[in-house]
């Protein structure tokens, strides 16, 4: 199967029958179609929707309604920047405006060499280290632009070194 | 009973109620989106600001979210409430597509009408709007998301009230988006109740795109025809056309929601093959020609011939004035009564349901406020589909919901069931009301009686058959258990679906005599030669034996406003008007009077006329098409009963006590007058005979295909179910059918093909949902017939 291999799909069809609510899984079932090909196809939507025995709406609603789920494909590392009031405050805006500059490309697009792509997200729980943003799990805080390249940086080399 | 003043009035409400009730109940129109009388609060639009000026927390409050404490003063006119409302508004405008003049809702748009009360008028946002893309969601709905709001009624109807899963709301921050998966047919049979709550012109009704505004429409209050719930509708048309139906706002009896066959089901009103000019003997003729030859032949006829060679025939969509009339008209001629019912089983079980006391018939409300529910030989969705929500409604309270039935009967909410073959569903019953099970299983035994403890326990449960499923026998064993259930502090009661709206009262109003059950001795005998269909279509729905008959009568005349078979083949034809062409009355399933009013005067649509244009300009003083009138009025006029609609009411009352008060009845007040219970029928002289052997037919009703009216609405056609036979899959393959396969299946030397499927009954069932026009839909409802299945060779 593309969306997931036989291994996760048994693993997880058996953590269902052992829930009460199947339901609740639902944000692990998505990552764990996710970490397959770093995003969720409308199959994915389809195949999540069937192992938690829901309709395919309630699934999707899930998925569109948290940002780190991605519907669209994405590049191997993905930014989110934190929009939310603290980081606002503390220059937020002009760190997104060196991230466009130095990617070559606005909110929601992705590098040319799938590389990165760029979102917003709401607040991160880092407001005491604002601005900040995280590249896929991992977190920065104290962003300046000084530090953004530094981070792009090694973010692109442990890719390909 | 806290007592607060908002605005300066004084008003007391119960503990627990909200300033935004409170201002209701005192006549202050606090504005708002997201409440609603049915679904509650939510405090999404944050439009309802208030202030508080007395009271524990002053300021500005959600009104809708605020309880009312004793002493509280409110304001609505204060500056900061009056303030924050405008800016709400304000935000709510910014992504708006100010596209009112191609929108549907507009001139009855609750954003138009709050954009004004909260004095926005002025745009000062800059920027571009976000907008989104539309997506097809069937038939009946329109979506335009530019418009939306935001205030989640809809999801709160779909989801929660009704029960749909396929639309909901996706995305976050400010770009939610209410719709589907992908787009589509919303699924739910109750899904047009969105253009109702719908506040905005997002969610609109596409059956009637972009063919008047709201003020251009005539409405009226009436009452839906389309099953024995008779729930209230205000039905609205133009230019002789019927354009649409939506729900009267008020809680009783539906609580402001349709199912999708009521709301959708009216195109048959405008059918340009709708007979609309009188007949006689195939030659065309006024109206009042036809009325006179109705009466000199069957006066003629019965002097003749005696009364006996006159059947009447009365309908469940008919008038309750009508199968009055017409049962006058049988008295008159010394005739018998007309039989109002062909099925003698259905008929039976009605006449009993009839005459039981109106304590313990229960309403939708009574549905909805139960505490169990047990259905019982009944498809809610098919035979009356705002029964199946209100019993969600229950469940949604917490009331379990049990289900005995041999088919698996689809709600809207969770049910347990218990598959029980037809004949042993009254037993269950009896089992219930304290009897030894005798003849059920001890497989069956067993969760029946965890059920009774249910019931014994419950303090409001209710208990609902379906006069087809239960049979008389069935329908003594359900009137019996409730009653002796009854006592000062507990309330059970019982409901049973009915066919039409009007099958209560012709159920009343059939004499103790069996008529339907004798029906068959009385065309044996060879004397009928006149028979009168009153809006009915016996050639679609009885056997071959009884429309042999009929067909063969010197006069077979018709009184209808559908196209049927029977109108095609009477020799004589008289064009009634549709119920929404007409004053008039229904009589629930409850056993209440409800009246109607007259929504539109019947005539050619317009849009016939004038082929799509401007209609031909020709001057007359008659309306084309325009000859058809009530059937009351036909069978007034041949009785020689003068004063219109209260002239016929009052020898209505005259002739028949217990429709008594029928007289004062007013639509628009939403009266009703409860029916009296009475002394039900002796039980049938001789019993039922031996169950036939081998596979068994099941016939049942559909949502959609199957109830005249909506049967003949071309818009619902595609929630038609397929022709299917359905066995249970061990009963497939011992006849040697895949799924899938064509099958012939044959009973009472009808037979019709169908595709076999599998299904969770009982074995030795074969189970046919009715279609009209299909053969073996003539078979008389609720009976059980011996049947053959077998593979259809070829193609
Ligand atoms: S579609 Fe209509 S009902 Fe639904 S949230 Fe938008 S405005 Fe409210
Ligand atoms: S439930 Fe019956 S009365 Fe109510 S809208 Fe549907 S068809 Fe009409
Ligand atoms: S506001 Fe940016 S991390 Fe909290
Ligand atoms: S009506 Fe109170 S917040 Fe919407």
């Amino acid at each position: 199967m593309d969306v997931l291999d036989e291994k996760t799909l048994s693993e997880l069809a058996a953590r269902v029958r052992a829930y009460p609510y199947p339901r609740e899984m639902v944000v692990d079932v998505l990552r764990a179609i996710q970490e397959r090909r770093g995003w969720v196809s409308d199959e994915g939507v389809e195949l999540a929707a069937q192992l938690l025995r829901i309709s395919p709406l309630e699934v999707e609603e899930v998925a569109t309604f948290y940002d780190k789920i991605y519907r669209r494909p994405v590049g191997r590392k993905v930014i989110h920047l934190c929009d939310s009031v603290c980081c606002f405050s503390r220059g937020g805006e002009d760190i997104l405006k060196h991230l466009e500059k130095r990617l070559q490309i606005t909110l929601g697009q992705t590098t040319p060499d799938g590389m990165f792509t760029l979102l917003p997200t709401c607040c991160l729980g880092a407001c005491g280290q604002a601005p900040a943003m995280s590249v896929n799990l991992r977190l920065y805080g104290h962003l300046t632009p000084e530090a953004v390249d530094r981070i792009l940086e090694e973010e692109r080399r442990e890719v390909s070194p | 009973m806290p007592t607060l003043t908002i605005d300066g009035r004084t008003v007391s409400v119960p503990e627990g109620k909200t300033i935004l009730e409170a201002a209701e109940a005192a006549g202050v129109r606090v504005p708002h989106f997201c409440w609603h009388r049915a679904l509650g609060a939510l405090g999404a639009c944050r439009l309802c600001a208030v202030t508080v000026l007395d009271g524990p927390q002053k300021g500005v409050r959600m009104a809708c979210l605020t309880p009312v404490q004793e002493g509280m003063r409110v304001s609505t006119l204060d500056e900061s409430s009056w303030n924050m409302r405008r800016s709400v508004i304000e935000w709510l405008m910014a992504n708006h597509p100010h596209d009112c003049p191609v929108c549907d809702e507009g001139g009855e748009c609750q954003l138009q009408d709050m954009t004004v009360a909260g004095n926005h008028a002025v745009r000062r946002q800059r920027g571009r709007k976000r907008t989104f893309h539309n997506q097809d969601l069937g038939p009946f709905i329109e979506h335009e998301m530019n418009r939306c709001i935001a205030c989640y009624r809809c999801v709160r109807t779909y989801r929660d009230y009704c029960g749909g899963d396929d639309f909901g709301v996706l995305g976050s921050r400010d770009r939610v988006y209410f719709g589907r998966f992908r787009p589509g047919r919303l699924l739910s049979p109750f899904s047009g109740n969105l253009v109702d709550v719908c506040p905005t012109g997002t969610l609109t009704d596409k059956t009637s795109r972009f063919r008047a505004r709201p003020w251009d429409l005539e409405e009226a209050s009436s009452v839906c025809p389309h099953c024995a719930l008779g729930c209230a509708v205000i039905p609205g048309g133009r230019y002789r056309e019927l354009l649409r139906v939506r729900a009267d706002p008020r809680p009783q009896p539906n609580d402001g929601f349709l199912c999708d066959r009521g709301r959708f089901g009216y195109g048959y009103a405008n059918r340009a093959d709708r007979p609309r000019q009188a007949r006689l003997e195939g030659r065309p003729g006024t109206l009042a020609e036809a009325v006179a030859a109705l009466r000199e032949r069957v006066e003629g006829i019965a002097r003749q011939h005696g009364p006996e060679a006159v059947l009447l025939l009365g309908s469940a969509r008919a008038t309750v004035e009508a199968n009055a009339l017409l049962s006058l008209w049988a008295r008159r001629l010394g005739a018998a009564d007309p039989v109002f019912d062909l099925a003698a089983r259905r008929d039976g079980a009605a006449r009993i349901f009839a005459r039981a006391a109106p304590a313990l018939r229960a309403t939708l409300a009574d549905v909805r406020q139960a505490d169990l529910t047990l259905v019982c030989g009944a498809d809610p969705l098919a035979e009356g589909p705002l029964l199946a929500l209100a019993l969600r409604q229950a469940a949604r309270r917490g009331a379990a919901v049990r289900v005995i039935d041999p088919r698996p009967v689809p709600l809207v909410c969770e049910a347990e069931r218990l598959p029980l073959a037809p004949t042993l569903v009254p037993e269950a019953l009896r089992f219930l009301a304290g009897g030894n099970g005798a003849g059920l299983s001890q497989e069956v035994l067993q969760p029946l009686a965890e059920t009774k403890r249910l019931f014994d326990a419950a303090r409001r449960p209710v208990v609902i058959g379906s006069a087809e499923g239960l049979g008389p026998d069935g329908v003594r064993a359900l009137l019996a258990l409730v009653a002796g259930a009854s006592r000062p502090d507990r309330d059970a009661k019982a409901a049973l679906l009915l066919p039409g709206p009007s099958s209560f009262a012709c159920a009343r109003l059939a004499s103790a005599v069996p008529n339907a059950q004798d029906l068959r001795r009385r065309l044996g005998g060879g004397k009928i030669r006149a028979v009168v269909a009153l809006e009915v279509d016996p050639l679609a729905e009885a056997p071959p034996a009884v429309t042999g008959v009929i067909e063969k009568a010197e006069l077979f005349a018709a009184l209808d406003y559908l196209p049927t078979a029977t109108v095609g083949r009477a020799n004589l034809f008289l064009p009634s008007a549709g119920p929404y062409e007409q004053d008039g009355a229904f009589c629930d399933f409850a056993g209440r009077l409800r009246a109607f009013a007259r929504v539109l005067r019947p005539g050619t649509p317009i849009l016939h006329t004038g082929k799509g244009n401007h209609p031909p300009r020709t001057f007359s003083p008659d309306v084309p098409g325009g000859d058809a009138a009530p059937a009351w009025e036909i069978l007034a006029e041949i009785l020689g009963i003068s004063g219109g609609l209260s002239g016929a009411r009052a020898e209505i009352e005259k002739a028949f006590s217990f429709l008594q008060g029928l007289a004062g009845l007013r639509a628009d007040a939403r009266d009703e007058r409860v029916l009296p219970g009475g002394e039900p029928p002796a039980p049938p002289g001789a019993p039922a005979g031996p169950e036939p052997a081998g596979l068994r037919l099941l016939l049942s009703d559909p949502f959609v295909g199957w109830e005249p009216l909506s049967a003949h609405a071309a818009v619902l056609e595609v929630l038609r179910p397929e022709d299917a036979v359905y066995l249970n899959p061990a009963e497939l393959a011992r006849l040697g059918l895949a799924p899938g396969a064509r099958a012939r299946v044959e009973a009472q030397e009808l037979s019709e093909i169908r595709v076999a499927r599998a299904a969770d009954l009982p074995p030795g069932l074969a189970w046919v949902v009715r279609r009209r026009g299909s053969a073996l839909s003539r078979l008389p409802a609720g009976e059980v017939f011996a049947c053959r299945v077998a593979r259809e060779e070829g193609a």
